[in-house]
């Protein structure tokens, strides 16, 4: 522990260096930069979640169409409207999917 | 069997027994509910043996736990935030639970039913849309619950973006509503068509494997294709089983984030 | 990350491929959508019952003892550093100090240096002064008494003069010349050699 004294200028700044880096691994001193990285970093099977985030709105979209459908007995036409709507869903859930990786062109920012 | 071995039985593997003996079918309890109890005490298992030494510096067992403690605490913490703390047992859970059933499918073990043709494939529960949906549907129930805890009735205003104009209301709001109820949609089905896709290869690749093998020498030979295939598929598979089960945990973390901080 | 995505490509293409395998196997269906097999619930039921289970005994058995031993390592690792930092600090005061002393010391060792050398100066030129003033002195002294004596010898140089001039007078003239001229001649004589 007793550091040996008289040791040169260099050898001391590394051993301070390293001690305040091990202090800051262990989040005794706070960090210098803050971590950056929004949620969801790099594409992650940007392929796969588009396909799967338009067709699962799709799939909802369908659901409620039919069973609003039978409910209020309007056989067809909700069903129609409510696949636009799935179809809407399904495009606003892939912007989402691909938007936080550019700077928000419209005004209506997802999250973040 | 000769029926069988001109047809290629993909979907077989995916029937559920009842597991157990006579004990497991008067309360129905299947393959899968015996495989997600394996999954479950080996987390257990691991994570107390791991825990036991105590050491400053960790055996390998210890740093098995350790590093899966760490791993999904700093993705609860880093998606998020302080308050991803609250969550990271479910986090914990739901990863574990999912990765366990996406693993242990993988095990080319036969030692609790022998009723499909073809590899004996352990069973794969996140291989059933039933399961990967009730899943699905704990996460947005509670990250619902959350939003609706947090920020009370202000939750709606999610819904509708503020600076939209009032014009598109009637257009953005069912939008909206969809989107987020396909959230447990997209979630189940990914997860879901991901783990039936890879099993499905198995047994096609395993089938032609049995086929070309009936087919006298050239096709034993031959069948050392689909068998290299099925050997690389393997790899391949284990990467789609842990790949899937963070996908799962990362977007039940992100909804969980939308939900504390809406939008 | 970029062969992952890859791999997440070539899923797709999987899933795709598989779905091509559902329409095949249309006549039979999938097992997982046959929702009229009572085990497609049963399971989702135990899965409800295990996943509980496992969530209590995670939450509150388990991880905790994961965490108290994270934990434990943190507060060890962060106590050997603060034990560290308190050394290191510890050791730069002592050196410190110890440069501190070594400067007070030389410049004490200086300040005596100097003062003794000073010291020695004024005493050394203190003696040269009364050396000086004893010279001085005793010069002055002999000069005096050259003075005196050079007086005594012009005394008696005018008495000469005039005792010389009284007889030379008396042996020409016969007559013993006034003495009183004569002392005025023999001053008069004298002053006009300088003296």
């Amino acid at each position: 522990m007793s550091g040996t004294q008289g040791g040169g200028s260099s050898e001391k700044k590394s051993f301070d260096e390293r001690l305040s880096a091990a202090r800051r691994r262990q989040g005794l001193e706070a960090p210098p930069p803050p971590p950056g990285g929004g949620p969801q970093g790099n594409a992650l099977g940007v392929g796969l979640r588009v396909g799967v985030e338009m067709v699962s709105a799709l799939v909802v979209a369908v659901a409620i169409g039919w069973w609003l459908d039978r409910w209020l007995h309007t056989k067809p036409f909700l069903l129609a409207l409510f696949v636009l709507l799935g179809g809407a869903a399904g495009v606003a859930n892939v912007w989402r999917l691909i938007a936080p990786a550019r700077p928000p062109e419209k005004e209506r920012g997802g999250r973040d | 069997m000769a029926a069988e071995a001109h047809t290629i039985d993909a979907l077989g593997q995916f029937k559920l027994e009842t597991a157990l003996g006579p004990l497991g079918a008067s309360v129905n309890f299947t393959q899968a509910n015996l495989w997600m109890v394996i999954g479950g005490l080996l987390v257990l298992t691991m994570l107390y043996l791991g825990a036991r030494p105590r050491a400053v510096v960790p055996g390998r067992l210890q740093a098995l736990a350790e590093m899966s403690y760490d791993f999904v605490h700093s993705m609860c913490v880093d998606q998020i935030g302080e308050e991803g703390k609250r969550f990271f047992p479910f986090i914990f859970t739901l990863f574990f639970f999912v990765l366990m059933g996406n693993l242990l499918g993988l095990l080319p073990l036969n030692f609790f039913y022998t009723d499909h043709f073809g590899v004996g494939l352990a069973f794969t529960y996140t291989s059933h849309i039933a399961v990967t949906f009730s899943l699905a549907a704990l996460v947005i129930v509670l990250v619902t619950i959350v939003a609706l805890r947090i920020h009370g009735l202000h939750f709606f205003t999610y819904f509708f973006p503020a600076g939209a104009p009032k014009l598109l209301a009637p257009l953005i709001i069912p939008v909206e509503i969809i989107s987020y109820l396909s959230r447990p949609v997209s979630l189940s089905i990914r997860l879901f068509a991901n783990m039936v896709a890879g099993h499905v290869m198995f047994e096609v690749f395993a089938s032609f494997i049995v086929m070309m093998a009936a087919a006298g020498t050239i096709g034993t030979v031959a069948a050392v294709g689909p068998l290299a295939v099925n050997v690389a598929l393997m790899g391949f598979e284990l990467l789609v089983a842990f790949l899937q089960a963070y996908v799962f945990a990362i977007l039940t973390c992100i909804y969980l984030h939308d939900a504390v901080h809406l939008h | 990350m970029r062969p992952i995505a890859r791999f997440a490509t070539t899923g797709l293409a999987f899933t795709l491929l598989s779905s091509a395998a559902f329409a095949a196997e249309k006549k039979e269906g999938m097992p997982q959508l046959d929702f009229a097999n009572p085990l497609t619930i049963s399971q989702v039921v135990w899965l409800a019952l295990i996943f509980i289970a496992l969530y209590l005994l995670l939450s509150r058995w388990a991880l905790p003892q994961v965490g108290a031993v994270l934990e434990m390592r943190a507060a060890r690792i962060g106590e050997d550093l603060d034990v560290a930092r308190t050394a290191k600090a510890g050791a730069d005061k002592a050196v410190a100090e110890l440069t501190a002393a070594t400067r007070t010391a030389q410049a004490s060792a200086q300040a005596e240096i100097a003062g003794a050398v000073a010291k020695a100066k004024q005493e050394a030129a203190a003696e040269a002064a009364t050396l000086n003033a004893r010279l001085d002195e005793s010069l002055a002294a002999a000069e005096q008494r050259i003075g005196a004596a050079r007086t005594a010898a012009l005394g008696a140089l005018r008495q000469v003069a005039t005792d010389t001039a009284t007889a030379v007078v008396a042996r020409l003239t016969g007559a013993a010349p006034d003495a009183a001229a004569v002392d005025r001649a023999v001053g008069a004589s004298l002053a006009a050699r300088g003296q």
